[in-house]
């Protein structure tokens, strides 16, 4: 089959796969669509919440999931499917990410230039990364909350090779993009104890992001890039997760599991690592319309599966491996970061609740099977506009 | 033997899908030398102060300050307690009535009556309508917003007497100048005879509804009094209820064409 074929092949594939997922979160989120997945399981606990409530001459409400016009009514916006909506909803958000990595590191110890130069004949030096993030949510009924994100990737990584010339290589386009339904699973409040809401999120990501990125080397014109430059994984994964979030009076908290995991190997002939993270947050609302916020991030990633044969890893006739960022072996680690933010929500105009967020970050710890590019810092700025 | 239990399942399947309305519905029929229980409902004691509100969201259409009495009490009669009589399946329509919500606010209970309750709340100057109604679990209920302003209309179901344990059946926003249509259906409520409104954006808006089974119900008056016409002469129970006070109830013996006196007390 030639490559023209394959590559419809693979776009029929990749829209039957769409159409499957979403037609089975719309059929299976409609028959459900009274309430939360655990509503009606749990009148034992409701019991005892009722009369330690009533003992205070307080309520219990239960299915309370959505807030809405508090500014830390949304997590901190590097969180992604934080919160679910209400029948009828509609969300729509812009998210602008910036990370910049620099600097070689193994393990936990930083590396100079020459020190992987030793053992390889390029280093990257640093890297860029900008993410315009789109994204949509709708309530679809009183137990699911849809959810559609479209990246638009910019990346960019400046090397030096031996002979000490420096250059650099540049990748952009659309990313992966991500089909979700966050299921509500419980939520109970009284004024004493707060509000505790808990939704199960999942996802499937579809391989839309470019996998072959190509620029020009010194080892040539339109050269394929190394995986960190690519755009996409190639593969369907699946993004199962877990999330909790709280309120009570001005604090809000929330922890969220999220998973990554990749199916089957994509046309490259690789497979990305599965990739797990934990968020953990807490934000003070000062006035009725800012809040501000910390959070953990915990990241642990893994190698790549097999490689792609058609990416050059070594150089010369004594093969001397080309760079660090072409070997499946050196892409795993893991990360924890602590992310500062504040959210701001506007006056509702025209019936639409605007909030504007910022949060900015940089690792306090992160372990990698390198030599790979520590990350230095990063930060995101959104835009959420609620109908 | 196959196409017998074929049918068989088909009995079955009718039989769970229809059973529950069956067994339930109310049938409006003729009454004949129907009886009448009247009353008053009185209350012994303080009742609580009225809450009171700072308005912060939309003072141009609620006003700058609320406050809400959730028991009032006249005399020592309590006025809006619900007063039920289940037990009969088939009698008189529904009657239409209309019910206004207390001052400043202009919200109404509007009741088209005949075969079904027909319950339309009007929200006007920030208000639902009054403290107490009632509600018919499975039928719909326009809710019109005829304020300039959104509001976030949340239906609870509530569980225990004074309803302690609120489950919610609707979080719905409700634009300016428009209207939905929401059933408080059999299925969220169960076994529970009380309905919560609230609003998400005005927490002065509160609103109490009992969910009856037929038109034979009255909501006392200012003067605590209450009285339920043209019974078919039976056996049945009565109860009153207010949402702060809880559930009373008692038997009582309707005789063709003859009024029966019996009166609540609840205390505080």
């Amino acid at each position: 089959m030639d490559t023209g074929n394959m590559k419809w092949l693979t776009a029929v594939r990749i829209i039957g796969i769409g159409l499957l997922v979403c037609g089975v979160f719309l059929g299976v989120g409609a028959k459900t669509a009274e309430a939360a997945l655990l509503e009606g399981f749990l009148d034992g606990f409701e019991e005892t919440l009722g009369e330690n409530a009533a003992a205070k001459g307080e309520r219990v409400t239960i299915g309370n999931f959505y807030q809405a016009e508090r500014p830390d009514s949304h997590a901190p916006i590097g969180v992604m499917q934080d919160h679910t909506h209400n029948k009828g909803e509609f969300m729509f958000s812009y998210r602008f990410m910036y990370m910049y990595m620099d600097q070689m590191r193994n393990g936990t110890h930083n590396l100079s230039a020459n020190d992987v130069l030793k053992d390889f004949a390029v280093t990257p030096k640093n890297m860029t990364t900008q993410m315009h993030m789109f994204s949509a949510m709708y309530g679809l009924n009183d137990t699911v909350t849809l959810m559609a994100m479209l990246p638009y990737i910019l990346k960019n990584m400046e090397h030096q090779n031996r002979a000490g010339v420096n250059f650099t290589t540049n990748s952009s386009g659309f990313g992966d993009a991500k089909l979700a339904a966050l299921w509500r699973l419980y939520a109970f409040e009284t004024p004493s104890i707060g509000s505790h809401r808990f939704h199960l999120n999942t996802g499937v990501s579809l391989p839309t992001g470019d996998i072959n990125p190509t620029d020009n080397t010194p080892l040539g014109n339109n050269s394929l890039l190394p995986y960190p430059m690519r755009l996409g994984s190639g593969t369907v994964d699946l993004l199962p997760g877990l999330t909790y979030t709280g309120v009570r009076n001005d604090v809000s908290w929330g922890f969220q599991a999220l998973g990554t995991v990749r199916l089957g190997h994509n046309s490259q002939g690789y497979k990305e690592g599965n990739r797990y993270q934990l968020n953990s947050w807490g934000a003070y609302r000062w006035a009725k319309w800012i809040s501000t916020s910390a959070r953990f991030n915990w990241q642990q990633w893994y190698n790549i599966k097999r490689k792609d044969g058609q990416l050059q890893t070594t150089v010369g006739p004594m093969n001397i491996p080309l760079v660090p960022t072409a070997d499946p072996d050196r892409q795993a680690g893991k990360r924890l970061d602590l992310m500062g933010g504040v959210n701001i929500l506007f006056p509702e105009f025209m019936g639409l609740e605007n909030h504007l967020s910022v949060e900015a970050g940089a690792p306090i710890y992160q372990d990698l099977d390198g030599p790979q590019l520590k990350q230095s810092y990063s930060f995101w700025v959104g835009w959420q506009m609620v109908m | 033997m196959k196409h017998r239990i074929r049918i068989l399942w088909v009995i079955i399947g009718l039989a769970i899908i229809a059973g529950p309305s069956m067994i339930h519905a109310y049938e409006v029929g003729e009454v004949q030398k129907g009886g009448t229980i009247q009353g008053h409902v009185t209350f012994l004691g303080s009742p609580p102060v009225p809450v009171q509100f700072k308005v912060d969201k939309n003072p141009e259409v609620c006003g700058q300050e609320r406050s809400l009495m959730k028991v009032e009490v006249q005399n020592g009669f309590l006025t809006g307690a619900i007063v039920v009589l289940d037990g009969v399946e088939k009698g008189k329509p529904f009657p239409p009535q209309t019910l206004a919500g207390a001052a400043p606010g202009e919200g109404t209970f509007q009741h088209q009556g005949g075969e079904s309750l027909g319950l339309q709340v009007h929200t006007k100057g920030c208000n639902f309508g009054p403290f107490t109604g009632v509600v018919v679990a499975d039928q719909p209920i326009q809710f019109e917003n005829q304020d300039s302003i959104k509001h976030i209309l949340h239906t609870f179901v509530a569980k225990g007497q004074k309803g302690s344990i609120l489950r919610t059946i609707h979080n719905r926003d409700i634009q300016p100048d428009h209207e939905m249509h929401l059933t408080m259906s059999s299925g969220k409520l169960k076994d529970s005879r009380m309905v919560r409104f609230a609003c998400n954006r005005h927490d002065f808006m509160e609103n109490w509804l009992y969910v009856v089974k037929n038109p034979y119900f009255a909501i006392t008056d200012e003067k605590g009094q209450f009285v339920i016409d043209n019974i078919p002469p039976g056996h049945y129970t009565l109860r009153a209820w207010h949402p702060m006070l809880g559930l009373q109830e008692q038997e009582v013996q309707v005789t063709p064409g003859k009024a029966l006196d019996t009166d609540f007390g609840f205390s505080g």
